[in-house]
C-alpha cells in the first residue's frame, strides 16, 4: 500500500502514461486514469471487501458489461476479466469473502460471478430491471437482496431460482444501502423504508422522506460502535439528508445540507441544482463523499457539520463513486447521467474511472 | 405591543410552532418562511398581504400558508410575530408547554438548514444550533440501532397474530369516534377502552388483556386489540382516508401546498392510505417518526417544486434551476428507455460467455462433466427456514482455477444447474446471455 498511503506518488502517474495531461477537463484532479473503462456511462463502482488481499474494483456499466480491475499499490490499474448481461448493469456488490460478485441488470436479472472460475450464473429474476443488489450476511443466514422497478424486494438464496422471501414496496426501487442488521431503501414517490435483517429480513420502519425531492442515492452510516445508525439520503435536487434512525433529538440530530450546485446565493443568474448521483461513507473515518451531475466531487464531516473539500468541475457528470475496503483509494466514475436528458448524450465520449488517494482529504474536521 | 400581550411565554410562530428567543427574530421567521412569495420571493408582511401580492402581481392565489404545519394554515388570518394569534391557539400553547417543561427543554430544533439563510454548498443548520452541534454529536453516535434492535424484537413477537389487524391501528388510534358508529364522539380510546368497546364488541373486553400482555412497552397499542376481532374491521378501512392525514403531516402538507398542481391532490389522497398502514407496521416507533415529522416539514420548499404522481416536476424558479429532465422518473429510467438499451441482446465483444450452451439449456443438466460430486455446496448453513435449499446443489465452482482472464469455455456458465431442473423455467425467459 505504499503509494496510497501518501499523496506524494501520484505526480509520477500522470506525467505520460495516461495521455495528455493538458488542462482538459476531463480529469482536471489529476487522478489516476483507470485503464479500460467501459465504453457506456458506469453505472456503480464497489471494491472488493477487505477478506481479499489487495484491491480489486468492478465496475458496471451500460455496455452490459461488468468489469473487474486489480488496483496494485503503485496505482496501476490491471483489467482482469468482464461479464456480461443482457442489458446495461445497474449494480453490483461483493460477497464477505470476495470470492463471488453479483451484478444486477436492465435484463430482469442478477447474476453471480465467480472470480476463480470466472463464471456467472443467474441467481435472481424479477418482473423489471433490478436497480439495487446487495449481500447480506447475517449469523443465520446469507442471501442477496435484490431491489427492482417492479416494486418488490425480493431475497435469494443463491441456489435456488425461487426467492427466499418477496416483500412489497410502495413505489419503484431507486437505490438501497446494507449494513447488517439495517437496510434501507429508497423508492420513487419519495418513499422510504427501513428494513431490519436480524433473523430474517422485514420491514422496520417507512420514513416519511426528509427531502422534498427523487430520491437518487442512499448510503447508511455507523456509529463509534461501529453499528449501523442512520443514513444519508441525496436528491435530485442537489440536497443530502442525515437521518438517524433512533436518535435522542430527532429536530436537532436530523438535518439536510444543499450541494452540488452552481453558483453563490447571491449572484443574478440562476442557481444550477443537480443532482446526487452517489453517496460513500469512508470505512474508517466516517466522513461522506458525494458526488453529482456536476462533475463535481465533494467530501463531507456529517458529525462536524462542514464540508472538507470539493473538487474541481469535471466535464461530465460524475455516477458513481466508492471507497476501498481501507478508505485509502476513492474511485468515481465520469460518465453521462442522462441529467441534461438525450440531447446531451454523446456516446462517442468516452467515460472514466478515476481513483484517488483518500487518506488524508477525508480526515474528519476537529470539534470546537 | 399591540393587542395581545407576550403571557410570559417565549415568542412562537403559530405557522410552525417554533419557538424563538425575541419577536424580532419571529418576524424575520415568518417573512422569511410563510410570508415569502414562492415566485419571486418577495417578503410580505402578513399571510393576506402574500396573498393579495400573489393575486395582483402573479395572478395567482395561493390558499395556504406556505411551510406552515396542517390546522395552521390558513391564509386569511392576520398574524404578525405573535399577534393575531387566537386565544384558542395560545392557550393550547401554554399547555403544551407546561407538558414540555418537565421533559426536554428545547423542543423545536428546526436542523433543516433555512435555504435563505446559508450559504450554496455549505452543512449549514441554522445558526440558532451551531453551538448545539458539538455536544449533540456525541451522544448522537451512541443509541447506534440497539434501541433499534430491541424494538424490531418485540413487534415482531407481537405481530404474528396482528397482521390482520394492521390497516385498522392508526384510525383506531385516532378515529375510533368515526368508526364506532353510535359512540359518543368525545370518547378518547386511550382512556376509555371498555365502555366504549361494550355496545359493539361485547366478547372484545374479555380478550384484551390476553392481547395487551405481549406489549407491555407500548402504551399505542392499547386500543388496538380491541379493533382486532372482525366487527371492526369493516368499519376501519372507510376512516382511513379522513383519519391518517394528522400521522402524516409533512406528506398531506406538501401535497396541500401546490396551489397550481391540482393533480397532485388527487395522487395525495390516493397514494395516502397505502402510507397509512405503515405506521401500523412500525408502532412502537411511531412517535420518532412522527417527530421528525416538524423538523421535515419546515423543510418543505416552495410549492412548486413537489413532485407529483402526473409524472413531471417543475425544474425552475425564479432564483434557481433544477438540472434533470421534466419528468419525474429516474435518469436510469429515462435511459433505460431508449431502443438502444431495450433490445436485451449481447453486445459486440460478448464473445465466448456463453452464447452457445444456452440454446441448450435443456439439455445441459445431465451432462455436468462431472461436478455434482465435488460439491459440498454449502457455502452458508441454510437451516432450511427459507423454503429448504436443496443439498449438495452446486452453486458454483471452487477455486483452484487459473484466476482470470476471458473465460476458458470449458465450462459451461450454467454449471450450478440443479439436477433436478428447476432453473430452466427460470432462465429461459431472461433470453440468452
Amino acid at each position: 500500500m505504499s503509494l496510497f498511503g501518501t499523496t506524494s506518488g501520484f505526480g509520477a502517474a500522470t506525467t505520460g502514461v495516461f495521455g495528455s495531461t493538458t488542462t482538459d477537463s476531463h480529469n482536471p484532479m489529476k487522478d489516476v486514469e483507470v485503464t479500460s473503462p467501459p465504453d457506456d456511462s458506469i453505472s456503480c463502482l464497489a471494491f472488493s471487501p477487505p477478506t481479499m488481499p489487495g484491491n480489486f474494483l468492478i465496475g458496471g456499466s451500460w455496455a452490459n458489461d461488468v468489469r473487474c480491475w486489480e488496483v496494485q499499490d503503485n496505482g496501476q490499474t490491471v483489467p482482469k476479466a468482464q461479464q456480461m448481461h443482457t442489458g446495461p448493469v445497474l449494480d453490483a456488490c461483493w460477497s464477505d469473502d470476495g470470492s463471488k460478485v453479483f451484478t444486477a441488470s436492465c435484463d430482469k436479472t442478477a447474476k453471480m460471478w465467480d472470480l476463480n472460475s470466472n463464471q456467472a450464473m443467474q441467481i435472481a429474476q424479477h418482473d423489471g430491471p433490478i436497480k439495487a443488489i446487495h449481500w447480506i450476511k447475517a449469523p443465520n443466514y446469507s442471501c442477496i437482496m435484490t431491489g427492482s422497478w417492479d416494486k418488490t424486494l425480493k431475497f435469494w438464496d443463491t441456489r435456488s431460482p425461487n426467492p427466499m422471501m418477496s416483500l412489497q414496496m410502495p413505489e419503484r426501487c431507486y437505490c438501497a444501502d446494507v449494513v447488517y442488521p439495517m437496510a434501507v431503501v429508497a423508492t420513487a414517490e419519495r418513499g422510504l423504508i427501513v428494513y431490519q435483517l436480524e433473523n430474517q429480513p422485514s420491514e422496520f420502519r417507512r420514513i416519511d422522506s426528509p427531502l422534498k425531492h427523487q430520491h437518487r442515492c442512499v448510503a447508511i452510516f455507523k456509529d463509534k460502535q461501529n453499528k449501523p445508525t442512520g443514513f444519508a439520503l441525496g436528491s435530485i435536487e442537489g440536497r443530502v439528508a442525515i437521518h438517524y434512525i433512533n436518535p435522542p433529538n430527532p429536530a436537532k440530530d436530523n438535518f439536510t445540507f444543499k450541494c452540488h450546485r452552481s453558483n453563490g446565493t447571491n449572484t443574478t443568474t440562476p442557481q444550477d441544482i443537480y443532482a446526487v448521483n452517489a453517496i460513500s461513507f469512508h470505512p474508517v473515518h466516517g466522513t461522506l463523499a458525494t458526488v453529482g451531475s456536476d462533475g463535481r466531487f465533494s467530501f463531507w464531516d456529517k458529525d462536524a457539520r462542514t464540508k472538507l473539500k470539493t473538487s474541481e468541475q469535471l466535464d461530465q457528470p460524475i455516477t458513481a463513486c466508492c471507497f476501498n475496503h481501507n478508505g485509502n483509494i476513492f474511485a468515481y466514475a465520469s460518465s453521462y447521467d442522462w441529467s441534461k436528458g438525450h440531447e446531451y448524450y454523446n456516446p462517442q465520449k468516452k467515460n472514466y474511472i478515476f481513483l484517488r488517494n483518500a487518506a488524508e482529504e477525508l480526515k474528519p474536521r476537529n470539534k470546537k | 405591543m399591540g393587542r395581545k400581550k407576550k403571557k410570559q411565554m417565549k415568542p412562537w410562530c403559530w405557522y410552525c410552532n417554533r419557538d424563538f428567543d425575541d419577536e424580532k427574530i419571529l418576524i424575520q421567521h415568518q417573512k422569511a418562511k410563510h410570508f415569502k412569495c414562492h415566485i419571486c420571493h418577495k417578503k410580505l408582511y402578513t399571510g393576506p398581504g402574500l396573498a393579495i401580492h400573489c393575486m395582483q402581481v402573479h395572478k395567482e392565489t395561493i390558499d395556504s400558508v406556505p411551510n406552515a404545519i396542517p390546522g395552521r394554515t390558513d391564509i386569511e388570518l392576520e398574524i404578525y410575530g405573535m399577534e393575531g394569534i387566537p386565544e384558542k391557539d395560545m392557550q393550547e400553547r401554554r399547555r403544551t408547554l407546561e407538558q414540555k417543561s418537565q421533559e426536554s427543554q428545547k423542543k423545536k430544533g428546526g436542523n433543516q438548514d433555512d435555504s435563505d439563510e446559508d450559504d450554496d454548498d455549505e452543512a449549514g443548520p441554522s445558526t440558532q444550533q451551531v453551538a448545539a452541534v458539538p455536544p449533540q454529536a456525541a451522544p448522537m453516535a451512541q443509541p447506534g440501532m440497539h434501541p433499534v434492535a430491541g424494538a424490531p424484537g418485540m413487534p415482531h413477537g407481537g405481530y404474528q397474530g396482528m397482521p390482520p389487524m394492521m390497516p385498522g391501528v392508526p384510525p383506531m388510534m385516532h378515529g375510533m369516534p368515526p368508526a364506532m358508529h353510535g359512540m359518543p364522539p368525545g370518547m378518547m380510546p386511550m382512556g376509555g377502552m371498555m365502555p366504549p368497546m361494550m355496545p359493539g364488541m361485547p366478547g372484545i373486553p374479555p380478550g384484551m388483556p390476553p392481547h395487551l400482555a405481549p406489549r407491555p412497552g407500548m402504551p399505542h397499542m392499547a386500543p388496538v386489540p380491541s379493533a382486532g376481532p372482525m366487527p371492526s374491521r369493516p368499519a376501519v378501512p372507510s376512516a382511513q382516508p379522513a383519519v391518517t392525514k394528522p400521522l402524516f403531516p409533512s406528506a398531506a402538507q406538501a401535497q396541500q401546498n401546490a396551489p397550481g398542481v391540482t393533480a397532485s391532490n388527487n395522487a395525495a389522497s390516493a397514494s395516502e392510505p397505502p402510507k397509512a398502514t405503515f405506521p401500523a407496521y412500525t408502532q412502537p416507533s411511531v412517535s420518532s417518526s412522527n417527530s421528525s415529522n416538524p423538523a421535515s416539514s419546515t423543510v418543505a420548499k416552495p410549492p412548486a417544486t413537489v413532485t407529483s404522481k402526473p409524472a413531471t416536476l417543475t425544474t425552475t424558479s425564479a432564483t434557481s434551476k433544477l438540472i434533470h429532465p421534466d419528468e419525474d422518473i429516474s435518469l436510469e429510467e429515462m435511459k433505460s428507455q431508449l431502443p438502444r438499451y431495450q433490445r436485451l441482446i449481447p453486445r459486440p465483444g460478448q464473445a465466448h460467455v456463453a452464447a452457445p450452451p444456452v440454446a441448450t439449456v435443456g439439455g445441459i443438466m445431465p451432462p455436468q462433466q462431472g461436478i455434482p460430486p465435488q460439491q459440498p455446496g454449502m457455502r452458508h448453513p441454510m437451516h432450511g427456514q427459507y423454503g429448504a435449499p436443496p443439498q449438495g446443489m452446486p452453486g458454483y465452482m471452487p477455486g483452484g482455477m487459473p484466476p482470470y482472464g476471458q473465460g476458458p469455455p470449458m465450462v459451461p456458465p450454467f454449471q450450478g444447474g440443479p439436477p433436478m431442473g428447476m432453473r430452466p423455467p427460470v432462465m429461459s425467459p431472461a433470453g440468452r446471455y
